[in-house]
């Protein structure tokens, strides 16, 4: 048996009593006189409505919260009183900088107000009376079937970690179940057009799920989210940029802006944490690059998932025609540097510009690019 | 680091080559072969779009799925081509009547259509701060919801991640309870702070209760106690704020925390239907484990952070004569809850009645 309750309430009299008690009208109303910060919070902006930067103030708030959080323990929400007897929550995650971003309040709000739906947002009777030629209809079925296939690994990880977050980090943990929710929407959305397009499902990936394995089993929550948030999630939207540039149908573009909107929300939340680690954490640079180290191994291993690749090139050029090939080729190799072109400059952008020069990754682009040119 | 890659790739020979040959125009088409099964989904109503329901074909829907799956451990989608060497991710839940509920995919979608933003579909505007006795305890009652849905937000995501993705409608079930209870969390703590009092005391007897329920060790078990039985009082809960309410803000922001719980519970009550009927046996377990762990509503129902609130709430001072109005109330409240519960458990097949310990009350 697990965790058991300091007491059993049914056996405990005196609790019992006191429910009575309550039940006639006789109340202590001890909690009238809990010391509290008495404050009254308003919308600063009616238009935006009542946000959680409104109720940034004092203990409630989120900018005087301590770098370590060593009162509280249990799930009392933040700036309430905290009587005797509150369990411990065993969390493992007691530190702002190894969860803040910048902005995750803002971030949380907006994923709250731009959620859609994959059901109804999608013109799918549209889609069914355009007939895919059969190499364009494969290549986009096996595009889509890697990215149902890769989707759900953005809920899994941050959901494991939900529960080890200190309890006062609470729109961290907001954010990360918005987060579940849009992977969920996107694994969905990937899956049905994948099964409206008279294809179905095709082949797996062996190599891309290496790489989500790597991701689910992270040692922390930020090296976790560095290589979700702004590794994956980051090269993941770029891909979505320019298959929403492939997209078959306009249906097709309209299902890849949508994704697109919450991918770069993660990918900001992504940036600013990291940015906030390095501001308020910087012992954990060395740390944070000896991950990168591996996590672009398993990016440049990506090259064996021909299943991603070679779809990539045959809807670039529109068909698998030798001049289609070489123009699928030419779309792909800009798409590829692109890609990687915006992994290193937001990593610089986050304060971690020196990762141009350690990473083999880059070392190879760099090679690549020469080679084009010549 | 606990997990590295087989190789070190950039000094993978084959690897160059194999992706130097392929931008030179050399395609291998290895999977342009690979078909799972030729299907195409269409809306059955194109109002409604396109649901989960309409690709519930063949190897791809949720019917197809073997109550033990033993041959999927990676993250392929349902009913795609399996290649060999496909890693295993260490999911711990891959019987199908440990998780499903044949109403999981129509709560799913009406989760997604149902969606609401706190910051914006509650007219706070509307609410006056004040120094009254009712302000105080409505912050009070906020507090304490706010605890309790910041538990109801962490029980799925700890489940989540062991649970195999072959289920991944009730996946996507788990990740909008997640989303609904940040919602909760959000709207709470945002009534609390409008109050003018300020955040009140959090419950120690509830946050006992709430973690007992939380270490839950089976998913049935979670399930059982979170959506079922603890559901079921937040739920009455919710319904008294609204009764209560003597503003439109208030009564719309707990009719909207209403209709996100009554799902939670629904699925409860379907996936004990589910899980019973395929594994009978369990009924003995499970009507153990709400042998011992059902007092844990009382440490929540029964906690004066909660129960005096609504007394007041429900009295509208702190007057004698209106408090014994307001205690009468509550003990409806409390007996109707309870028989709420005792109704669903009885109708998952878990007769509650006559065996539990929660108290009675004549009202």
């Amino acid at each position: 048996m697990s965790y058991l309750s300091t007491t059993d309430f049914t056996e405990d009299q005196p609790f019992v009593d006191r429910f009575e008690r309550m039940l006639r009208g006789d109340l202590d109303l001890s909690w009238l006189d809990a010391p509290r910060e008495r404050v009254t919070c308003r919308p600063e902006n009616a238009r935006r409505g009542l946000t959680f930067r409104d109720l940034d103030v004092g203990s409630y708030g989120f900018t005087d919260m301590p770098e370590l959080i060593r009162e509280n323990r249990s799930f009392a929400p933040r700036g309430a009183a905290m009587p005797e007897g509150l369990p411990d929550l065993q969390a493992e995650v007691n530190r702002k900088s190894e969860v803040w971003a910048y902005n995750v309040e803002g971030y949380y709000e907006e994923a709250m107000t731009r959620q859609w739906n994959a059901t109804t947002d999608i013109p799918w009777a549209e889609l069914q009376s355009v007939e895919l030629p059969e190499d364009i209809g494969k290549a986009y079925a096996q595009l889509l079937t890697f990215l149902t296939e890769v989707e759900m690994i953005a809920t899994d990880v941050p959901a494991k970690w939900m529960g080890r977050l200190n309890a006062d980090f609470f729109e961290v943990k907001n954010f990360i179940a918005t987060q579940a929710m849009d992977e969920a929407r996107h694994a969905e959305i990937f899956r049905k057009r994948a099964l409206s397009t008279g294809w179905g499902l095709m082949r797996a990936s062996a190599q891309n799920e290496f790489n989500l394995k790597f991701l689910r089993d992270a040692d922390s929550f930020a090296e976790a989210s560095l290589a979700l948030h702004l590794q994956a999630e980051g090269m993941v939207l770029t891909l979505f940029r320019f298959s929403e540039y492939i997209s078959p149908t306009e249906g097709d573009k309209k299902l890849f802006r949508l994704v697109m909107q919450d991918e770069a929300r993660h990918v900001g939340y992504g940036m600013q944490h990291l940015k906030w680690v390095l501001d308020h954490f910087p012992e954990r640079r060395e740390a944070i690059h000896h991950h990168l180290d591996e996590a672009e191994n398993f990016v440049f291993g990506g090259g064996y998932a021909t299943e991603v690749l070679e779809p990539f090139i045959i809807l670039s050029g529109k068909g698998l025609k030798k001049e289609n090939i070489a123009e699928g080729v030419r779309i792909t190799n800009a798409f590829q540097l692109k890609q990687a072109d915006e992994y290193f400059e937001r990593l610089a952008k986050c304060g971690l510009p020196e990762r141009r020069e350690r990473s083999r990754l880059w070392k190879m682009i760099d090679l690549r690019k020469q080679t084009m040119a010549a | 680091m606990a997990y590295y890659a087989e190789k070190n790739f950039f000094e993978d020979q084959q690897l160059i080559e194999l992706v130097t040959n392929i931008l030179s125009g050399n395609l291998t088409l290895e999977w342009y072969t690979a078909e799972g099964g030729r299907v195409r989904a269409r809306p059955s109503d194109p109002r409604r779009g396109l649901t989960y329901e309409d690709c519930n074909l063949g190897p791809y829907g949720y019917d197809a799925i073997p109550e033990f799956v033993r041959n999927r451990y990676s993250m392929a989608a349902r009913g795609s081509v399996l290649v060999s060497k496909l890693p295993d991710l260490g999911y711990t839940i891959n019987r199908r009547s440990d998780v499903w509920s044949d109403n999981v995919v129509a709560l799913y979608e009406e989760a997604k259509a149902r969606r609401w933003a706190p910051a914006v579909d509650v007219p706070w505007a509307e609410l006056t701060a004040g120094d009254s006795v009712r302000e105080a305890a409505m912050a009070q009652l906020c507090t304490f919801l706010e605890e309790v849905a910041l538990v109801a937000m962490e029980m799925p995501s700890k489940w989540v991640f062991s649970i195999n993705q072959e289920f991944l409608e009730l996946k996507s079930f788990l990740c909008a309870q997640m989303i609904d209870e940040a919602r909760h969390v959000e709207a709470w703590r945002k009534r609390a702070l409008t109050s003018g009092h300020g955040l009140g005391r959090a419950s120690a007897s509830a946050e006992q209760a709430l973690k007992e329920l939380l270490s839950a060790e089976t998913y049935p078990e979670a399930s059982l106690g979170t959506n079922l039985l603890l559901g079921s009082f937040v739920l009455a809960m919710c319904r008294a704020i609204a009764a209560l309410a003597e503003t439109r803000a208030d009564r719309l922001l707990a009719t909207l925390a209403m209709q996100d719980v009554a799902r939670s519970v629904a699925y409860g009550v379907g996936h004990m239907r589910y899980h019973l009927a395929h594994q009978p046996g369990k009924a003995v377990a499970l009507a153990e484990y709400l042998d011992r762990t059902e007092h844990v509503v009382l440490g929540i129902a029964g906690s004066p952070e909660f129960l005096e609130p609504v007394v007041i709430l429900a009295a509208g001072s702190v007057d004698r004569d209106r408090l014994a109005a307001g205690s009468r109330f509550a003990r409806r409240w409390y007996a109707s809850a309870l028989e709420e519960y005792f109704e669903r458990a009885a109708a998952v097949g878990l007769p509650r009645r006559e065996r539990s310990r929660l108290p009675r009350l004549d009202v």
